[in-house]
């Protein structure tokens, strides 16, 4: 894993870890890599990593069996996408929005690229 | 885990490389010590170990003042000096002569170790090059399950898979009961597996704070132009990069070399936020 | 945990060091064997000459007693002045410093190496050497047979005096019985230099025994010639022997006081080594 220079890292550590549940490769309700183990395939700090988990934990994505680790929580896809949501309105879509208004762009441009971009991305097989 | 109090310390009466100098460091923690050429890195992790003796004030490593030397204590004490010289004899006869030293030592472990660093245990230590020598000492070291693991410039001479191995090593070998303590210029090595930093600087502690904590005082981005508020800054790319106050809760990552740029420079207005 | 002494841990740390001086040892002690086979080989009584025979009837080798002090002495001050030379190296110090034993089992380990083995094996190697020798020249000798010559000694020659024979007749002598404790003095000498100096032991160690000794006895004359010399009747105390055997416990009391001594600056020179 890259980590890239601006966001700290235990979210970085987050996001991988959000991704890795989105996209299948940890499945639901299963125990996921220990503390210990993530620390040492992404070669960070067991203590940052202890810090994302207690995080995903908060926003309820995890969920920690004492004795046994960690465990993707029951709706963890439902909440990765809302923690997800709420990152994004407060972070990218700030940037964005200057950017539109300092490059003109109107809604209707953009609401007819969003539409060829989710045809393009997502429908086509 | 250490407790030093009020230490002063310096080779000659004269100049003291440390000054009234109190800390504490814990278990659980892996603690990077940083600082200028000169500012005594290595000397204060010989007095933790005892290799040196301090004028005066007090040092207490798990309930021993190490310059006393006692075996007990020494045996839960792994040091890993930067320069070292290694008898020439085959990998296997070296842990038979010194392993039983170590009640708690753990053959199967050195094995992984070895093992994780491409090391065979029937080579002998003579023909071994240097980077390979120090993963040797750094994986005995941690097969003598140590409670104080302390490092002086551990990735010197490491080639880069060797960094590689080498923080995977460190970041499984943290443990709840266990306090490593790392010195090293290549801060960008280690930057993310060091959780509190620790700054040497003019005879004293310059700064000791957990990443959580300087994170949560400030903030590390890049800006256009520089404002009031920017505490230090360093030309970059496009703009500069800078330290400034973390008014807004932000998250950013800690730059390890511009914190220490920063100390160095403006140990004035960093002061008051640490305190 | 015994932090002092514990006999096992002194029997690691003797395995321990085996590993690394016994190579200096067994060297040195080779080279040894190897002076004394040829010095030995060089001066065979040659058949085709004259033997020479001493006023008992026995061969003459007259080189064995200069030859058993000289390489006596070299050895096991070579010996002494290499046990503690790795703490003068930052690099092999720090190591050794922080091997989990007791200063003191550091301490005793030193004096087991350069005190007890290296003396005793030093007699053996020339027992040993002797021995085979004198039993091969007493045997090509036998052959030869003698014809009593009329003569102040008309003793018939009888071959080479046994080792034994020849150390219990020299200590037979009361005089010789002091020098007992004078290896072991070299030794102690030696061996602090050997801590005491960083670089260049031996040499050190000599020039200062032989700057002290010089001094000591110029000090001696003059103080001598200082009580005596117009204050005494010349030829007063002329032939006047002592049979009082007072003043050989003296000097047996003596060397024995200044190795004691030597190996107790020695113990606090190891215990308080800094690097």
């Amino acid at each position: 894993m890259e980590f890239r220079d601006n966001k700290a890292i235990y979210l970085q550590i987050g996001d991988y870890v959000c991704e890795h549940i989105l996209l299948g490769k940890w499945k639901d309700e299963e125990k996921i890599p220990s503390v210990r183990e993530l620390a040492v395939s992404l070669e960070v700090n067991p203590n940052t990593v202890m810090r994302t988990y207690e995080l995903l934990q908060n926003k309820n994505i995890l969920s920690n069996k004492r004795g046994i680790g960690f465990f993707i929580a029951e709706d963890a896809i439902k909440q990765i996408k809302l923690y997800r949501k709420v990152q994004f309105m407060d972070e990218e879509l700030p940037v964005f929005f200057r950017n539109l208004y300092l490059l003109d762009i109107g809604f209707e441009e953009l609401e007819a690229r969003y539409k060829k971009f989710v045809n393009e991305t997502f429908t086509n097989p | 885990m250490i407790a030093i109090n009020n230490l002063n310390f310096g080779y000659s009466k004269h100049s003291l490389l440390f000054k009234d100098m109190s800390m504490q460091l814990s278990a659980g923690h892996i603690y990077g010590l940083l600082g200028k050429n000169g500012a005594g890195k290595s000397s204060l992790l010989k007095n933790i170990a005892g290799l040196v003796y301090a004028q005066s004030g007090s040092l207490n490593v798990m309930g021993f003042n190490p310059a006393k030397r006692e075996p007990e204590l020494l045996a839960d004490i792994c040091f890993i000096p930067e320069e070292f010289h290694l008898p020439s004899i085959k990998i296997d006869a070296y842990i038979k002569a010194n392993a039983p030293f170590y009640k708690k030592f753990d053959h199967a472990y050195l094995n992984v170790l070895l093992e994780e660093f491409n090391i065979p245990i029937s080579n002998k230590l003579v023909n071994m090059s240097y980077g390979q020598k120090k993963k040797f000492i750094i994986a005995f070291g941690l097969a003598t399950q140590a409670k104080l693991i302390i490092m002086d410039e551990p990735t010197n001479g490491l080639d880069i898979p060797s960094k590689a191995q080498f923080r995977k090593v460190m970041a499984s070998a943290l443990t709840d009961d266990r306090c490593i303590v790392i010195s090293t210029h290549q801060v960008r090595d280690l930057d993310n597996l060091i959780d509190t930093v620790i700054m040497l600087d003019e005879s004293t502690i310059a700064l000791k704070a957990s990443i959580e904590e300087i994170t949560q005082k400030l903030t590390f981005k890049k800006m256009k132009e520089l404002d009031e508020t920017v505490i230090y800054a360093e030309p970059a790319l496009s703009g500069f990069n800078v330290v400034v106050p973390n008014y807004h809760q932000e998250d950013s990552k800690m730059d390890i070399e511009l914190l220490f740029n920063a100390v160095l420079a403006e140990k004035k207005k960093l002061k008051p936020i640490f305190n | 945990m015994n932090n002092t002494f514990n006999f096992n841990r002194f029997w690691l740390l003797v395995k321990r060091q085996w590993l690394e001086f016994g190579k200096i040892y067994l060297i040195s002690l080779l080279v040894i064997t190897g002076v004394f086979v040829l010095f030995y080989s060089w001066n065979f009584p040659d058949p085709d000459k004259d033997y020479r025979y001493n006023s008992d009837g026995f061969l003459n080798l007259y080189f064995r007693i200069p030859l058993f002090l000289t390489l006596g002495f070299i050895f096991i001050s070579v010996i002494a002045s290499s046990y503690f030379s790795m703490l003068g190296q930052k690099a092999k110090a720090i190591i050794e410093l922080m091997a989990p034993a007791s200063s003191l089992e550091k301490w005793l380990c030193g004096l087991f190496y350069t005190s007890i083995l290296s003396v005793f094996s030093f007699l053996l190697v020339f027992y040993i050497v002797d021995l085979t020798f004198v039993t091969y020249i007493e045997k090509s000798i036998g052959h030869i047979t003698f014809s009593t010559t009329s003569g102040p000694f008309p003793t018939p020659k009888t071959g080479v005096i046994g080792i034994r024979t020849l150390f219990s007749e020299l200590l037979a002598h009361k005089e010789m019985r002091p020098m007992y404790g004078i290896p072991f003095m070299i030794t102690s000498i030696f061996l602090l230099g050997s801590v005491y100096f960083n670089r260049f032991h031996y040499i050190k160690t000599a020039v200062v025994t032989m700057l002290f000794c010089s001094g000591l006895i110029y000090a001696l004359v003059k103080v001598g010639m200082w009580l005596t010399l117009h204050k005494v009747q010349d030829s007063a105390n002329f032939g006047y022997r002592s049979h009082n055997d007072e003043v050989f416990i003296y000097i047996l009391m003596g060397t024995a006081f200044i190795t004691l001594f030597f190996w107790a600056i020695t113990f606090f020179r190891v215990k308080e080594k800094e690097v």
